[in-house]
């Protein structure tokens, strides 16, 4: 067997061009922030997708792990740690495709994303500039490369493994990941119940004050 | 599969690339099976018998098929070398982003040989190598290396990644380890010192390659599943949050820390007997290696309100502490403030040198005075001004680390070896026997933990390839007392999991040794298999992604003897070099004295010790009144190139 993975994932028939009328996007991607951990999984899992010939090189991945130094959150509230660096799917006409010269990107209503054709591309890197995340990146062979939310169903949020900073008390565990495909009040309902950074119970204690084990001593 | 291999040869500057090709990775799986077999072939044509520290030994560094793949389950890179502090086989596990970064440089596997003039560091780049000037690391600890390489060599076309070793391996230090990142230390057996001796302060990474993968599409179905699995497994939720750390609190409860050198078994001091400190240090997680799925790391930050002792330490930030720094600082040598047990993490990490040699070391000569047995001229004369040993005193401790990283006095250079060695010249240059009060197994220094009461465990102790040593063949079975993998792997038969009885506890070790090696050879953590090891098989689970990654397809039998024939060539280096069944042996305190404390008080290694022995060699195949390896046994590994070795060495038993 072995058929390689596509080099492309995006196949909508139907494209909207930038700034024609689309319909509206209902799920996005989102990060919670200082909550990753650099485990680069989502970087290989979506190179993986992504890969011309079926091997793994991280630098055609459609999204970067930064170091986010001094930015506070709920459980970071020192604010150290990593954020993923990911297409915000701005809507139609996103910003990147606003600034290229060629109308190399449209609007994919099947996969819901802003996606860049290849043949029409002439590698200017005004996108890259041109996004106000800084999420348009550049493949050592100079190709421009964007997040395509591979056909509907992002592999990066598959491959994102959850925190136990999302503890909730006892054992069970509020089970969240850094990164979600979602609607927006989806993910604002979803980050609301991120708890702050608090104590926590030790295991034996835990157990003992359960009446699972008894002292030995 | 077919990986590149780098060597260099330091004498004369001679970088050469070659191919490794698939019928190695057949043979020896990858990762640590193919570096054992690098070593192996250099010492068919160099001198086994070498002094470590001299230009005829190897270092060889190399990283697994399974790396870096998406799998999720961690990286591990490996460097195999002949044991400069042991004098016998060494190797190290060590994680960080340098074997991930190896990969896409081009070089998954480098051998290292010779002596450089001047001290120099090895940079690859995209596959172009380049052996550099490192006058301006020299004198540097691995901290400080590593961010000097970062500026130097920037993030174009990767970040840099490092390999580096501390002043102390500059001094050849016997248990100097290699650090990769300046956070994760390949600690054991005395890598440090082997670079060290060669004049190579570090290797250095960069590159934005490709890693060849056979199936991808079965290899992304693997991936998910296993995540799945992950993420339906509670047990992984504890050890997401504290990492090994969790064990402080249940082996509180059971009593089976190493306290004082081992004279007790839990700890003193009401704040460190539990982990429920994460409040105080946990700032936020980050994952140890590149491609894990756990993360079970995590960074402190001291803020000095933590204890009035953490006021020595305010902005100091790194890795929190997992269980065997804890086990040697609030273990062996008493220290009671979480604040410098980190301290002590992050002294033995940027020295990079090994804890348990290290606090084994200091906490025999600690229990020496204690009993009276020293006097304050006999330290003095040690560290050649007045010192105080206490137990738990930081400055007290601090000056044994300098006097050990920098060689500075008697104690270093007694001591360079760890206990063992050091406890044996010690003894020999006082003209008294203080070999009772060195903890140690097979020459190597114990790992600060309870292990009497665990017949396999002790076991692990007595036969590692690389000295006292539990990851070599952890003993899940037993000190989980998991009956069902016991009836899984021996016929229904229950007892491996009993640990009051001998019965299955060798045959336990040779079970395990042998799946430990398939994870070391696929470049993986041994955490995700500890955590659910009737899931996450070596030989099974693991063995789909192996076939994924490599095309090679193998029945789980088919794997498991591959993880025999792996773990014969580390016996056989082993034996080439004159070890014998005496040599797999315990110490004292662990043979003789029962332990105090705990749920399993009152063992000792000798009542189940030589039944247990025995049992292992019968599984092994090997003969047990020498401890050798038969003929046929190796042939039906097919390792008939090795037993003709062997047996021109005269270290291979009749039959």
């Amino acid at each position: 067997m072995s058929a390689s993975p596509q080099k492309e994932l995006t196949t909508g028939s139907v494209r909207y061009q930038p700034g024609e009328e689309a319909p509206n996007v209902a799920q996005k991607l989102f990060a919670l922030r200082n909550q990753c951990t650099e485990c680069n999984i989502c970087e290989v899992a979506c190179a993986l997708v992504h890969s011309p010939d079926g091997s793994i090189n991280p630098q055609l991945a459609r999204l970067r792990i930064d170091h986010a130094p001094h930015k506070p959150s709920k459980v970071s509230p020192h604010g150290i740690g990593f954020v993923a660096q990911i297409c915000h799917h701005c809507g139609n006409p996103p910003p990147c495709a606003e600034v290229c010269p060629t109308d190399a990107f449209y609007y994919d209503p099947e996969t819901r994303a802003a996606v860049i054709e290849q043949d029409n591309c002439i590698q200017c890197m005004e996108c890259v500039p041109g996004c106000p995340f800084d999420v348009v990146f550049v493949a050592p062979q100079g190709e421009l490369l964007k997040c395509d939310l591979c056909g509907g169903d992002p592999v990066c949020v598959k491959a994102c493994a959850t925190r136990p900073e999302m503890l909730n008390e006892g054992k069970q565990y509020v089970r969240l990941p850094v990164l979600f495909f979602e609607d927006q009040a989806e993910f604002n309902r979803i980050s609301k119940q991120v708890p702050e950074a608090q104590d926590e119970v030790g295991m034996m204690q835990a157990m003992l004050e359960r009446g699972e084990i008894s002292s030995s001593a | 599969m077919e990986s590149r291999l780098l060597r260099v040869d330091l004498t004369s500057g001679e970088l050469k690339s070659e191919l490794i090709p698939h019928s190695i990775f057949e043979r020896w799986i990858g990762g640590s099976g193919i570096n054992n077999w690098i070593m192996w072939e250099h010492f068919l044509t160099h001198d086994i018998n070498c002094d470590p520290r001299g230009p005829d030994n190897i270092f060889v560094f190399g990283v697994g098929p399974l790396a870096g793949t998406g799998a999720g389950s961690g990286i591990k890179g490996r460097i195999t070398f002949k044991s400069p502090c042991y004098n016998m086989f060494g190797d190290s596990a060590g994680g960080g982003k340098f074997p991930y970064m190896a990969r896409f440089a081009g070089y998954e596997y480098i051998a290292i040989t010779g002596k450089a003039p001047k001290p120099v560091y090895l940079l690859i780049c995209n596959g172009e190598v380049a052996l550099m000037d490192a006058a301006h690391l020299w004198g540097k600890d691995t901290a400080e290396t590593h961010a000097a390489l970062q500026a130097e060599l920037g993030d174009y076309p990767s970040k840099t990644h490092t390999l580096s070793i501390s002043q102390a391996g500059e001094n050849q230090v016997g248990i100097a380890g290699v650090v990769s990142d300046a956070l994760r230390i390949h600690a054991r057996g005395g890598g440090g010192a082997v670079l060290g001796s060669k004049n190579l302060k570090a290797i250095a990474v960069q590159g934005n390659g490709s890693l060849p993968v056979a199936r991808p599409e079965d290899m992304l179905a693997w991936s998910e599943d296993f995540r799945k699995k992950i993420d339906g497994n509670e047990a992984v939720y504890g050890f997401k949050r504290r990492g090994t750390l969790g064990a402080v609190e249940m082996y509180q409860h059971i009593g089976s820390h190493f306290w004082r050198n081992n004279q007790g078994n839990m700890f003193r001091g009401d704040e460190i007997r539990s982990d429920n400190w994460v409040k105080k240090y946990h700032k936020y997680s980050e994952v140890c290696s590149a491609d894990c799925y756990i993360a079970c790391d995590a960074k402190y930050q001291i803020d000095g309100t933590e204890s009035e002792a953490a006021k020595k330490y305010i902005g100091e930030t790194f890795r929190r502490p997992e269980y065997l720094t804890t086990g040697s600082a609030a273990g062996a040598l008493d220290v009671r403030d979480w604040s410098e047990v980190a301290h002590w993490g992050k002294l033995t990490n940027d020295y990079a040198i090994d804890n348990q040699d290290l606090s084994c070391s200091i906490s025999f000569l600690m229990e020496l005075k204690q009993r009276d047995l020293i006097s304050d001229r006999d330290v003095a004369e040690l560290f050649g001004h007045e010192q105080n040993l206490r137990w738990g005193n930081m400055e007290d401790i601090e000056a044994c680390v300098e006097s050990m990283v920098f060689q500075k006095n008697l104690f270093g250079q007694l001591f360079r070896d760890g206990p063992y060695y050091g406890a044996l010249r010690y003894s020999e240059m006082k003209g008294k026997n203080f070999m009772k009060y060195a903890m140690y197994g097979k020459g190597g220094a114990s790992f600060t933990e309870e292990v009497r009461p665990y017949p396999t465990w002790m076991n692990n102790m007595a036969v590692a390839s690389r000295g006292a040593d539990h990851l070599k063949g952890i003993g899940l079975i037993e000190k989980f007392q998991r009956e069902d993998l016991s009836k899984v792997y021996f016929d229904g038969r229950t007892e491996a999991a009993d640990l009051t009885i001998p019965e299955l506890k060798g045959a336990c070790t040779a079970l395990a040794e042998n799946q430990v090696a398939l994870l070391n050879s696929y470049g993986v953590c041994l955490f995700h298999w500890m955590l659910d090891p009737a899931d996450y098989t070596p030989q099974d689970y693991y063995g789909q992604a192996y076939a994924a990654v490599t095309g090679i397809e193998r029945t789980p039998e088919e794997l498991m003897r591959d993880g025999e024939r792996i773990c014969n060539l580390e016996k056989a280096f082993n034996s080439r070099i004159g070890m014998r069944r005496e040599h797999d042996t315990v110490c004292e305190r662990w043979m003789w004295e029962p332990n105090p404390e705990g749920t399993y008080s009152n063992a000792v290694a000798a009542d189940m010790f030589e039944t247990v022995l025995d049992e292992y060699y019968e599984w092994r195949g090997w003969e047990k009144e020498s401890g050798l390896q038969t003929r046929s046994k190796l042939e039906e590994l097919g390792l008939d190139d090795v037993a003709d070795v062997l047996a021109q060495d005269g270290a291979l038993a009749d039959g």
